[in-house]
């Protein structure tokens, strides 16, 4: 009897045991809090001397990517080039395809890996919360350039792994066969060029590659340095502008970059089915000469020399717009590395360590025919049509705005470099011809100062 | 000493018959309980919270008491787009049409039936997003479908883009879910219809009785109970269509369902506490949805083994009617 009842309460407990670890898995996990076991770490990026500090550290570090398709290939080859300075350090891939999605809602359990690259809808003032410091900004700046991006007061959170100017991808041999011997500098040029293409080649003149979604967010860097050749457009101008979206008529501004869409489209320059349009079949048709021109950050020149035999003929050149005589183009870091503030201390340095290396001595930048961001070098081959063009770097948000803009940004539901939506309204109004740009322009100009308006911002 | 208390005896207490059972059914029950609890319960009323919120993924939230909701019925392209939701209930009764047509015909003996069932089935078990990408092809310019109706004549300038065009790639993307559910109605529809006894039919037959009236007086009333359920799940499914839009045109031109736009403020915008107000506007709908068919069905066809109501109500009016020409007969005598 007394055996039966033993084992009974025993039975009792263990399920009790499994009900209570379970609820615990589902606490432990939920929120973003910190929860460091160990001490904060005081050790900075520019302290260390890749290759002789802490090369006999232990430490398993697990890599968020969202560069899937160099993950087997390009990764591996960092992490041997990386182990044989660092042996003990164990390196582990995790390509993400929908990463911006995924990995904004894995940053939130405070468990997903030890470097990532930050999603861009983590705001500055919560960095801190989720990522270690990389040191402050004065000891880094003297080496790297662009660490705006995630610094918040004097300390850099992410530090970018490659920077892109932005232009326009073109191939060259269309060009020669429409007759045009000079890239063109102005809005009204590109579209009369774009015809010359339609009328004298077989080529699409611009492929908007509709159907992939963030092809069209890439849009709206345009609208910052590119067409007005100021670093503090997004911050001022745009942020605290009255109705930054109207027509300026002098042929610069977010407006100028917007129309040469609506225009194109609507003149039936770009491809005839924007809803089916496909991105991997798109490198090689520019390639081939299929496309005359697709507007992309200078990341897209190496894929699409490599899509198929005609390397040579895939140009780059700057967006057509000129602000008082001269070109500019707006470049930017692309994905910035991050570490898990959670992580280990050993881990963080081992990090540091590995991401310094891919900063400074691999080519992770050049393969992809980007900018390097360390201070000095020199720029890509791809971008030897951008000579006498300045590159413009936004300037950071003033101390306390840090996140402003993005308020403003998802508030107002355009999602400027977030969604794409103005754009991809443009391409849809254009085709079915129901809204003119005047209107367009009116209505996004609406929404902004709206928000601009619920945030605090007395537009100017 | 009468009185000297018996120590407490835990594992006594334990062996107890009463307390026994019930420490077993608490046991046993506390596991999917609490599964239930975390996974379903939870998480919706953490969506409940959220959307009282004005908050991001990350970062602080805010509390708005009623804002969110307030939004969802003011701004003109939440409800504009549950508007599009017709194409898919229409879609829908279409395909209960056909899966009802096709189960009805495959029940009685038929050449290779199994074979057909099966390949009207087979879509179903494909996951909705590959759907999505073998639609997006299929409409394609010049691809499958424009070729197939080439052959039948058609010339290629006369055909509409069908996921480009506004008057027509609703129709055009509502069409894949038919595809997609037919078969799996059809097969409830056919099971439903094998356990129809089939001595009714023998006996029909004596009578000399055609097809449709087979379908009408004998099928149709047997089967009721299931088609109410799958036109709930269709209608329902209707409401917050998903998968084809997102996958095929991403919401553009026009095709932007409820939960597409949902998606859009929560991961675009980052406007959660608006998208799970949108969500939990959109279940009530759901519920009335819902709760309206039911009424309908049990007004004009009955439920389960019960009659319908409007039957019902008519025979007690006749009877009624009946008694008073009665009473009055009587009185006028």
């Amino acid at each position: 009897m007394r055996r039966k009842s033993l084992k009974k309460l025993f039975a009792v407990s263990m399920s009790a045991v499994m009900a209570f670890s379970m609820v615990a898995c589902g606490s432990s996990g939920s929120g973003g809090s910190k929860k460091t076991s160990d001490e904060p770490l005081d050790v900075t990026m520019d302290q260390i001397k890749l290759g002789e500090d802490y090369t006999d550290i232990k430490a398993d570090l697990k890599f968020l990517t969202h560069r899937t398709d160099i993950v087997d290939t390009d990764f591996e080859k960092y992490k041997e080039e990386f182990n044989k300075m660092y042996p003990n350090i164990n390196i582990t891939y995790e390509g993400i395809t929908d990463y911006a999605n995924d990995v904004t809602t894995r940053l939130s359990t405070g468990d997903w890996g030890d470097i990532c690259m930050i999603p861009t809808t983590v705001d500055k003032d919560e960095l801190g919360n989720y990522f270690q410091t990389f040191g402050k900004y004065d000891a880094l700046s003297s080496s790297y350039d662009m660490l705006n991006n995630y610094r918040y007061g004097e300390d850099v959170y992410g530090i970018p792994s490659m920077a892109n100017a932005q232009g326009i991808v073109y191939n060259k041999k269309v060009f020669e066969q429409a007759g045009i011997t000079e890239v063109p500098k102005t809005p009204d040029e590109f579209i009369a060029d774009l015809k010359l293409i339609k009328e004298k080649t077989d080529a699409i003149p611009m492929y908007t590659n509709f159907a992939a979604d963030w092809t069209m967010s890439a849009w709206d860097a345009y609208i910052s340095g590119s067409a007005t050749g100021d670093p503090d457009f997004m911050n001022v101008g745009m942020l605290k502008g009255k109705n930054p979206f109207s027509d300026r008529g002098d042929g610069t501004g977010p407006y100028a970059v917007y129309n040469v869409l609506y225009e194109a489209v609507k003149q039936g320059l770009t491809e005839d089915d924007p809803t089916t349009t496909d991105w991997e079949g798109s490198k090689g048709m520019i390639n081939q000469g299929k496309i005359g021109t697709m507007v992309l950050g200078s990341w897209a020149v190496i894929q699409m020399q490599q899509a198929g035999e005609n390397a040579d003929d895939i140009g780059y050149m700057p967006f057509p717009i000129t602000v008082n005589g001269k070109q500019y183009a707006t470049a930017g870091p692309d994905y910035c590395y991050g570490i898990n503030v959670n992580s280990s201390n050993d881990n963080k340095i081992a990090a540091m360590c590995y991401i310094k290396y891919l900063v400074e001595q691999s080519d992770y930048a050049q393969a992809a025919g980007a900018i390097s961001v360390v201070k000095g070098s020199e720029l890509p081959e791809v971008l030897k049509d951008f000579n006498g063009v300045d590159l413009v770097v936004d300037n950071p948000a003033p101390e306390g705005e840090e996140t402003l803009f993005g308020d403003v940004n998802n508030e107002s539901e355009l999602g400027l470099n977030v969604s794409g939506a103005i754009p991809k309204q443009i391409v849809e109004e254009a085709t079915s011809g129901t809204k003119t740009m005047k209107e367009m322009s009116d209505e996004w100009n609406a929404a902004w100062t709206a928000a601009q308006e619920s945030n605090g911002i007395t537009p100017q | 000493m009468e009185g000297k208390k018996q120590s407490f005896n835990l594992f006594k207490w334990l062996g107890k018959e009463k307390i026994n059972r019930r420490l077993v059914m608490f046991t046993f029950m506390i596991v999917p309980l609490l599964l239930l609890f975390t996974f379903t319960y939870l998480p919706f009323a953490k969506m409940i919270q959220f959307s009282f919120y004005d908050m991001k993924y990350i970062g602080e939230r805010e509390f708005v008491g009623l804002k969110n909701y307030i939004q969802v019925f003011t701004r003109d392209d939440c409800f504009r787009a549950l508007r599009l939701s017709l194409y898919y209930i229409g879609a829908s009764f279409i395909q209960l049409g056909l899966a009802l047509y096709f189960a009805s015909i495959l029940s009685f003996k038929t050449r290779a039936g199994g074979v057909f069932k099966g390949f009207m089935f087979f879509p179903y078990l494909v996951c909705g997003i590959a759907v999505g990408f073998i639609f997006k092809f299929f409409y394609t310019r010049g691809f499958v479908l424009d070729t197939v109706l080439q052959w039948c004549g058609f010339d290629l300038e006369n055909l509409p883009y069908w996921l480009k065009d506004t008057s027509i790639n609703n129709v055009s993307i509502a069409a894949t879910s038919i595809w997609r559910y037919m078969g799996q109605n059809m097969v409830l529809f056919a099971g439903a219809i094998m356990s129809v006894d089939s001595t009714l039919y023998e006996a029909a037959d004596i009578d000399g009785v055609n097809g449709w009236q087979k379908f009408r007086y004998i099928i149709f009333p047997s089967i009721k109970t299931i088609i109410v359920l799958n036109m709930i799940l269709s209608i329902t499914g209707s409401l917050s269509a998903f998968e084809p839009p997102y996958v095929i045109t991403g919401g553009n031109f026009g095709t932007g369902t409820y939960f597409v736009i949902m998606n859009k403020l929560a991961h675009e915008s980052q406007k959660v506490g608006l998208a799970s107000a949108m969500a939990i506007v959109l279940l009530i709908i759901i519920i009335i949805a819902t709760v309206l068919q039911k009424i309908f069905f049990a007004y004009f066809f009955g439920e389960g083994d019960k009659e319908a109501i409007r039957t019902v109500r008519k025979r007690e009016k006749a009877l009624k009617a009946k008694q008073a020409v009665e009473v009055a007969g009587k009185e006028g005598r």
